[in-house]
């Protein structure tokens, strides 16, 4: 019986099994073994070349940007789609009735590719565009909002932050449905403002929810493409050359598989490193202010 | 108080509509610039002129190498995020049903090892993929845009965390009933999951639908493109023909908004479980 139900469980299992041979544990000692060739995709000759890789990698201007980038891109979309999810939340918790058509409603930006939503920003943000004839004629502005680094990171950021907001706030809507209405009319009955109201019971109670929401967007900024792939190519000059971006470039365009498959390996390390760190950081917060 | 309470309800459903009027904006934008006379395309932020022009370049092939290649484009992206979403169900069900529910030597392991695989940045095997596909001769092909992407370790995770929760008590019947594991799997635990199962659904042929990265890769000849690669590549760094980009954006975004639409109950429901 015992073999019997052993062999099922392993039956059952064996897809992920294949898959992650094939897809997981060869391309891994794959890329930590191109990582010290000079390999360029094509040829079928290459030669071992140490740590050179590693060492020419960490010193360019591209990784170095990507490392940075990230940050960048962390601290404006982090902050952007936590406020709009938030603000969603709180409308939508705020009505009595129609929740869920609201909360379908604002989970809609969720479905757009990348591609499209990227290529609408560029129109409403084209030279002739409504929106850029009316500042330039009514307020004398006239922003090149994609030719300028901090206006790409803004825009790219914003996007995404479009895309996320409905979809983290049916996250913290979950967390306000936890919260007893009762705590509510104690607090009034103490004489409690609104903006005590929040920070004091609200915020700590919708806490879980919200932690969860932080770590998934810390988690998108890691992975940033497709937007940045249409929109600026990483441009201009480099200011939105996200990990992504650096390793596709290097890898496809340039051709140095050899080189590029560094530069994956130091980012996937940067990029546990900082998520881990960020976690820990977090969660000591939330220990020290007791919100968990 | 009652008058007052009822006047700021209503004050609240306009403050939720006007924020919700403005984050679908840009898919309002959308269509009715597929439909605006290209003269007005970008030009005004509510077009007045409609014309069909854009559809009809879209569709006679506008100026691309193979006539109506967006019809093939559009097959192809159905063809690969339904084959690919399909493996990953049943993959994710099929692996979950032993990590839930059939105790086996090695099975501690193989959780490990999922968890450990789910949070490894997968950015690092972006290349060495790639270099499988080729050397399994899937370059090109629909198999290279399907197969690295047959499983989904999120959705294994999900329906395990679901499995779980399902009392063993209807199973041990079942068993006495004479019923094997796999009438347990097809007739007590897949019904059961009906809610949870829309939610991974959507999720993971959204995502499908809407890769980009990977089908950029493997899809090389103009036959094999998918919609999202094709509207990236024709619309990309030198615009051009405003109006049939998006009434090619309106193509690729349909279908998904209206399967979700379709499920969007269902769906609502499964987030309730999934969220706790």
């Amino acid at each position: 019986m015992s073999t019997k139900q052993g062999g099922l469980g392993w039956l059952f299992a064996s897809p992920y099994l294949l898959y992650s041979i094939v897809f997981f544990l060869i391309p891994l000692f794959w890329s930590l073994f191109l990582s010290f060739t000079d390999w360029n995709l094509i040829a079928p000759t290459f030669s071992f070349v140490g740590i050179e890789n590693y060492v020419d990698a960490v010193q360019s201007e591209g990784v170095q940007s990507a490392f940075f980038v990230t940050f960048k891109f962390m601290a404006l979309f982090v902050p952007l789609v936590v406020a709009f999810s938030l603000i969603i939340a709180v409308l939508v918790n705020g009505l009595p009735k129609f929740k869920g058509l609201f909360l379908i409603g604002f989970f809609l930006p969720y479905l757009a590719s990348g591609v499209v939503s990227s290529l609408i920003v560029k129109g409403l943000l084209s030279y002739n565009s409504p929106i850029n004839e009316v500042l330039r004629n009514t307020f004398g502005l006239d922003i090149d909002w994609l030719g300028t680094p901090s206006g790409a990171l803004f825009v790219v950021a914003l996007i995404i932050a479009w895309k996320f907001s409905g979809y983290y706030a049916l996250i913290l809507t979950s967390g306000f449905g936890s919260i007893d209405k009762g705590i509510y009319e104690a607090a009034m009955i103490d004489g409690v403002n609104g903006w005590q109201r929040f920070w004091k019971i609200t915020f700590p109670l919708l806490y879980p929810a919200l932690f969860t929401v932080l770590i998934l967007s810390i988690g998108v900024t890691f992975g940033i493409f497709t937007e940045v792939y249409q929109l600026t190519g990483g441009g201009p000059n480099f200011a939105t050359n996200t990990w992504q971006m650096e390793i596709f470039t290097r890898a496809f365009s340039n051709l140095q598989a050899g080189y590029a498959s560094a530069i994956a390996i130091i980012a996937s390390i940067v990029t546990f490193v900082s998520i881990w760190i960020i976690r820990k950081l977090m969660e000591m917060w939330g220990k020290r202010n007791g919100w968990d | 108080m009652a008058g007052t309470k009822k006047k700021w309800v209503w004050i609240r459903y306009l403050i939720a509509g006007v924020f919700l009027l403005i984050m679908i904006f840009p898919y309002i934008y959308m269509v009715l610039n597929s439909f605006a006379d290209w003269s007005q395309v970008d030009k005004k932020l509510i077009p007045t002129d409609f014309t069909l022009e854009s559809y009809a370049w879209l569709f006679g092939g506008g100026e691309a190498v193979i006539p109506r290649p967006w019809l093939n484009a559009f097959l192809n992206s159905f063809i690969v995020s339904a084959a690919s979403t399909f493996l990953m169900m049943v993959s994710a069900i099929m692996v979950a049903y032993a990590l839930a529910k059939i105790p086996f030597k090695g099975r501690d392991t193989v959780n490990n090892f999922i968890l450990f695989q789910m949070f490894f940045p997968a950015i690092i095997l972006l290349i060495p993929t790639f270099l499988v596909i080729q050397k399994l001769g899937m370059y090109d092909s629909y198999l290279g845009m399907i197969l690295p992407k047959a499983m989904s370790l999120w959705a294994v995770f999900m329906y395990t965390n679901f499995f779980k929760a399902i009392p063993q008590t209807f199973i041990e019947a079942a068993k006495l009933d004479g019923a094997s594991e796999l009438q347990i799997m097809f007739k007590i635990v897949i019904p059961m999951s009906k809610s949870i199962t829309t939610v991974i659904f959507l999720f993971l042929f959204m995502e499908r639908w809407t890769e980009l990265l990977w089908d950029m890769l493997v899809a090389k000849s103009d036959e094999m493109l998918t919609l999202n690669v094709l509207l990236s590549q024709m619309f990309g760094p030198y615009g051009g023909y405003p109006g049939p980009m998006y009434a090619a954006s309106v193509l690729l975004t349909m279908p998904i908004l209206i399967i979700f639409l379709i499920f969007a109950k269902k769906f609502q429901e499964g987030m309730q479980f999934t969220l706790k």
